[in-house]
């Protein structure tokens, strides 16, 4: 099981994609931490910036963006064409020709994932974390280490997530637009929390609360709820991917 | 030793293979012939595990492939392309095909000579041309110095010297003992290269027999092909 792993880590940090996500993924958070700076600094002095102590922690989100983009990649890649002198060719082929067993493959990248996403997340939380103590250390406390623990948590279940749609459908393109635009432009999520209380069950609404208090909200799931909905939603889904990968020729 | 067995297949509504069997042995180059679209492929890939029959068995030294643990040190395959994602280089694709079978990092330099590729190992392989990417492939299926080889249309894309050497190649692999198992639809080429030939058509094994006697009373592969699958030597054109 080792070197299909090791394979895994291989394939996906040799992406330029992936490489890309990395490096993205984790400056992104820091800078924008950086550019608000002078408007949170006045802000907070001023006493009108909502709900203070959970200002690191809000400003991660940004940094998602690599996460999914990981998730998304470690399927897509398997299936883009490999040139135009063979359209049906992929690397899918190469893959399942080295470790042809269905689920162990899945496996060994759903573990590859897991330990670059965490990795990732673990850096990007605490270089955040610490550039706003160094701004605002005056007005934002140090976050407790359980919730800097379920921001990686959330990270890592982000990434799955894509993951898993990506097996559904084979393609990179729609979970990326899909994914992206909720998670930066308009978050389809959270408007539909306005329409039913429901929508605070989907999986990146409920697990962003494994971290983050918010008050104005109809339903307050307490953290461990919290991760738990967003844990049902990647593993149901990882659950399908499954059966689908196993199931379709390839 | 590769054995398939009564295997059929439907794709979408349309049997694409009708109780194929056949037997591809050690020590001998066995050619699997056929017309563009007859179903060598559909086989090749059932065989390798890639898509599942209907019915039938498809085995590789007694096992089905998707059974086989580190099956690299057991099958080499190239099938169409080289496999490699076109963003990695040669030598970055070879890597992770070692790494996912536990094999030395040194085996990547090994293959990357034996097929030439050693100057371009640092090339992308999306920049590759035809021939280079077949090379690529096969490197790939030779890493773990396995026992049986299935290709599928090994020449396409090859030039004259390079369709030289996979002749030679592969004549020295079944020297050696090795099962090799080929498709092609060019028959000259199976006749130069093929100690046992198995021809398809529409998905039916329409012969399986020995070279000389494929040939039999017809004054060349080519002949035999014609009266066998009951097509025309030149097209509608």
């Amino acid at each position: 099981m080792v070197s299909p792993i090791r394979a895994e880590l291989r394939k996906l940090l040799g992406l330029p994609t992936a490489r890309v996500a990395l490096v993205l993924g984790t400056l992104l958070a820091p800078v924008v931490v950086l550019l608000n700076a002078p408007y949170n600094r006045r802000a907070l002095a001023a006493g009108t910036l909502p709900d203070p102590t959970q200002l690191g922690l809000r400003e991660l989100g940004v940094g998602l963006i690599g996460a999914l983009v990981l998730g998304v990649v470690v399927v897509s890649s398997e299936y883009t064409s490999t040139g135009d002198d063979a359209p049906g060719a992929r690397q899918l082929t190469a893959t399942l020709t080295a470790v042809p067993h269905r689920l162990r493959l899945l496996a060994a990248k759903t573990v590859a994932l897991v330990l670059v996403v965490a990795a990732q997340a673990a850096v990007t939380a605490a270089g955040t974390l610490a550039l706003t103590q160094a701004l605002h250390g005056e007005y934002v406390p140090m976050p407790a280490p359980a919730r800097v623990v379920a921001v990686i948590l959330y990270w890592v279940l982000t990434a799955l997530l894509a993951y898993a749609i990506t097996l559904i459908t084979r393609n990179g393109i729609v979970p990326l637009t899909l994914l992206i635009l909720n998670s930066t432009v308009v978050s389809v999520s959270y408007l539909l929390t306005k329409v039913t209380d429901l929508a605070a069950y989907l999986p990146d609404i409920a697990g962003a609360h494994m971290f983050l208090r918010t008050e104005d909200f109809p339903v307050e799931l307490a953290p461990v709820t919290a991760g738990l909905v967003m844990t049902a939603w990647v593993v149901a889904l990882l659950a399908a991917g499954a059966v689908l990968f196993h199931r379709r020729d390839a | 030793m590769i054995t398939i067995d009564r295997v059929s297949k439907i794709k979408g509504k349309t049997q694409i293979l009708y109780d194929v069997s056949f037997e591809a042995r050690p020590g001998r180059v066995t050619g699997f012939l056929g017309p563009n679209g007859a179903g060598k492929t559909s086989t090749l890939r059932i065989l390798l595990g890639l898509d599942r029959p209907q019915t039938g068995t498809a085995l590789v030294c007694g096992r089905p492939y998707r059974k086989i643990d580190r099956p690299l040190t057991t099958v080499g395959a190239v099938l169409d392309g080289s496999g490699a994602h076109r963003a990695r280089t040669a030598r970055a694709h070879l890597r992770w095909v070692a790494a996912s079978n536990g094999l030395p990092g040194s085996r990547v330099d090994e293959v990357l000579e034996v097929v030439g590729l050693t100057g371009d190992a640092r090339k992308r392989a999306g920049r590759f041309s035809l021939g280079m990417s077949r090379r690529l492939g096969l490197a790939a299926a030779l890493l773990g110095d396995p026992a049986v080889l299935i290709l599928d249309e090994p020449v396409n894309g090859l030039d004259p010297a390079g369709i030289r050497w996979m002749r030679g190649f592969l004549r020295d692999s079944a020297a050696q003992g090795r099962t090799v198992l080929l498709s092609s639809h060019l028959m000259g080429e199976l006749a130069e290269t093929a100690d046992d030939v198995v021809v398809i058509d529409k998905g039916r094994i329409v012969l399986h027999s020995g070279l000389a006697d494929v040939i039999g009373a017809h004054r060349t592969l080519e002949d035999a092909f014609f009266a066998l699958t009951g097509t025309e030597a030149g097209g509608p054109w």
